[in-house]
């Protein structure tokens, strides 16, 4: 026995140790080091899930509680075509269930993509159907979708939301920032089989959901203001109307109706003038209810008194050629009378016993001219130029409600300021602002703006327009058994073809508070081109009128002890 | 000794692995009950739109007035009441005392 060729195969014994040693520590450099961040994204996309999660929007609430807008998850459908046999089959099988033509899903399903879209948000009942047909290459994810149990009402406040949950109009839109739900990327972990095993973070997964808010509205107010509103304007043929019911003492708006409604849960078919919230985009002529604006600065400037004598010029006055009528050829009379009657020759004489510059500081005092700064969005200023831009007849006019345009909404705040004795506040529609466990955010509290008239001036005014309903033009504005304070307007609307002021297109309208000692609801209704009998006082008055005694009864207000309260009040 | 040590030794592998295959385990609980959470509150939301489509005063006066033939109260048909914990003593007040506190308080009844 020799060693050597003993010790020759231990040497190629050693060599091939060594070499399978080289090759698998190559091979492990290789694994371990040069392809390490490759491989190991490629492991963590097989065992590791991303999901992006999205927290529901907030909730929107009435002044009770009762739920106006709120998010459901609900199932979207979706194929893929790639993976499909028979496409037209497919489509035909969903067709029923989606209720989509089966064209149009066949179109989709034979796209050369390995994702479609076949129905977003689709009803819960279709994506159980769905799920019971088991189709391959169909899929169901869930996606929260935004309802509007109560269809139409508070539509042009309450706005509505896109497809992916960002606020569109009205209130979705202004607290878009609040409602929507947190967006977060959360990492699972999946066994072999697919399962998610255990989530990395567990507490991180669920995305905090959107702020809620609470709104001032009171939606029985809102339904019997819609209510009113949608049989004045089917009843009057106008082309739209308004109505504003707004709390004196805090500025809370209590009710916005506007007419044609529409229903915020179907709005793809819709264009943006049937959305546009016209109490704030919109301005008009006030015409004689502008006239109460004038008799508060008069008799705050003490130019004149309720007892102040006017020469009504017999239903006729010349200023700066042209000519100013009455409805009424009226002799002498009281400034009261002036408002009552509505006299536009009285008022005119009470604008120019003011003049222009002590005219122009009421109006902007009122809040005309300027935003009143409601938390909604898309309000306009208004249209209210500068005394150096008046002409000869302005004074007259703008005492009349010609020359200047205001929003419903600034004409009921202006009215609100004198039920509230003078002292202005500023409107709004949120009330709180609570995140997803109910904890309060943000409350918002009634917020004066400015004192524009004395109380004295406030009392007599309120007595003035007392007299409107219950001796003059707003008759039809009474509420038996209580006192309502009010005006009645009715202003012709300027022809776009020939720009002069129409004879056939009017704005009919009524603005007041009620009770009167005691004011809880300040009230404006504006019907947009009512054909036939147009006046204010038809058409208008009798809507303030309906709602505020439905309005009042609710509340639980009756007349003895609204006067108890206003007893209190004074002994105060 | 050694062989306690061995039996030590084995529990304590033992225990580790029945301790991973419970968090797995437990990890496969929480996951069905999140499912189960995740259903219950789709189910609740809605629910809550369902109730809150049915119990729109739009809706509750066409059944009112539609179904059940009501009309809205005309005036003097609303009465307000004293609540019953804020009514002074002693016992009945009589018809003129109740048609005086009808006014006052925030109750209501109707007639």
């Amino acid at each position: 026995m020799t060693a050597g060729p003993s010790r020759g195969r231990r040497y190629v014994m050693l060599l091939l140790l060594l070499c399978g040693f080289g090759i698998i520590l190559f091979r492990l450099v290789t694994l371990q080091v040069l392809q390490a961040a490759e491989l190991t994204a490629r492991a963590d996309r097989q065992h590791q899930k991303t999901v992006s999660f999205e927290g529901a929007r907030g909730m929107v609430s009435d002044r009770h509680g009762k739920v106006l807008a709120m998010n459901v998850e609900v199932p979207s459908v979706f194929g893929v075509p790639t993976s499909l046999e028979s496409p037209s089959t497919v489509a035909r099988t969903l067709s029923p269930v989606l209720n989509v033509r089966s064209a149009e899903l066949e179109r989709k399903l034979r796209q050369d993509k390995s994702f479609v879209w076949l129905a977003r948000k689709v009803e819960p009942e279709q994506g159980r159907r769905l799920e019971q047909l088991s189709l391959d290459g169909i899929g169901v994810v869930m996606e929260g979708r935004r309802f509007y149990p109560k269809g139409p009402l508070l539509a042009h406040v309450l706005g509505f939301s896109g497809m992916d949950g960002q606020g569109l109009e009205g209130l979705e839109r202004r607290y878009d920032s609040h409602l929507h739900g947190e967006k977060r990327v959360t990492v699972l972990q999946r066994d072999a089989l697919g399962r998610t095993v255990f989530p990395k973070g567990l507490a991180e997964q669920v995305p905090t959901p959107g702020h809620s808010l609470t709104l001032t509205v009171d939606e029985v107010i809102q339904y019997i203001a819609e209510k009113e509103l949608e049989e004045a304007v089917t009843h009057s043929r106008a082309k739209s109307g308004t109505v504003i019911v707004m709390e004196p003492r805090s500025g809370a708006i209590l009710a916005l109706a506007i007419s044609p409604r529409f229903d915020p849960n179907v709005v793809a078919a819709l264009t943006p003038d049937r959305w546009r919230n016209r109490a704030l985009t919109d301005t008009y002529e006030p015409g004689s209810t502008m006239k109460i604006v004038v008799a508060a600065a008069a008799l705050e400037e003490k130019v004149m008194t309720p007892d102040s004598l006017v020469f009504g010029e017999n239903g006729r006055m010349v200023i700066a050629n042209t000519t100013i009528h009455d409805h009424e050829k009226q002799g002498w009379m009281t400034f009261s009378e002036v408002i009552q009657k509505s006299s536009n020759i009285g008022t005119a004489k009470a604008g120019m016993a003011l003049g222009e510059q002590r005219l122009y500081r009421y109006l902007q005092a009122f809040g005309f001219g300027q935003r009143t700064e409601i938390d909604l969005p898309g309000e306009v200023s208004g249209l209210l130029k500068g005394p150096k831009d008046w002409g000869r007849r302005s004074l007259a006019s703008i005492s009349m409600g010609q020359e200047v345009g205001v929003t419903p909404l600034q004409m009921v705040a202006a009215v609100a300021t004198l039920a509230n004795g003078g002292v202005m506040m500023k409107p709004y529609v949120v009330s709180e602002v609570r995140d997803e466990k109910g904890r309060l955010l943000k409350e918002v509290l009634p917020q004066v703006k400015r004192r524009v008239v004395s109380p004295d001036t406030a009392r007599m005014m309120t007595t003035m327009l007392e007299g409107v309903v219950t001796n003059g033009t707003g008759a039809k504005g009474a509420i038996p058994g209580f006192r309502v304070a009010g005006k009645t307007g009715t202003a012709q609307k300027i022809d776009p073809r020939t720009g002069a002021y129409s004879s056939t297109q009017f704005v009919g309208s009524f603005v007041g508070f009620v009770p009167a000692e005691a004011p809880r609801l300040a009230m404006i209704v504006i019907l947009d081109e009512p054909q036939g009998e147009a006046w204010g006082g038809t058409v208008a008055a009798p809507v303030f009128s309906r709602v505020g005694e439905q309005v009042l009864n609710y509340l639980g207000v009756s007349r003895e002890d609204t006067v108890k309260i206003a007893l209190a009040m004074k002994d105060n | 000794m050694k062989a306690l040590t061995i039996v030590a030794g084995v529990m304590l592998v033992f225990v580790f692995v029945w301790e991973r295959v419970d968090v797995v385990r437990l990890g496969y609980q929480i996951e069905r009950l999140k499912t189960q959470k995740v259903l219950l509150e789709r189910e609740r939301d809605q629910l809550q739109v369902k109730f809150s489509a049915l119990t729109a005063p739009e809706r509750i006066a066409k059944v009112a007035t539609e179904k059940f033939g009501l009309v809205p109260p005309l005036q003097g048909q609303v009465l307000m009441v004293r609540a019953p914990e804020e009514v002074p003593s002693p016992p009945l007040p009589s018809v003129e005392q109740v048609r005086l506190a009808r006014h006052i308080s925030g109750g209501r009844v109707g007639e």
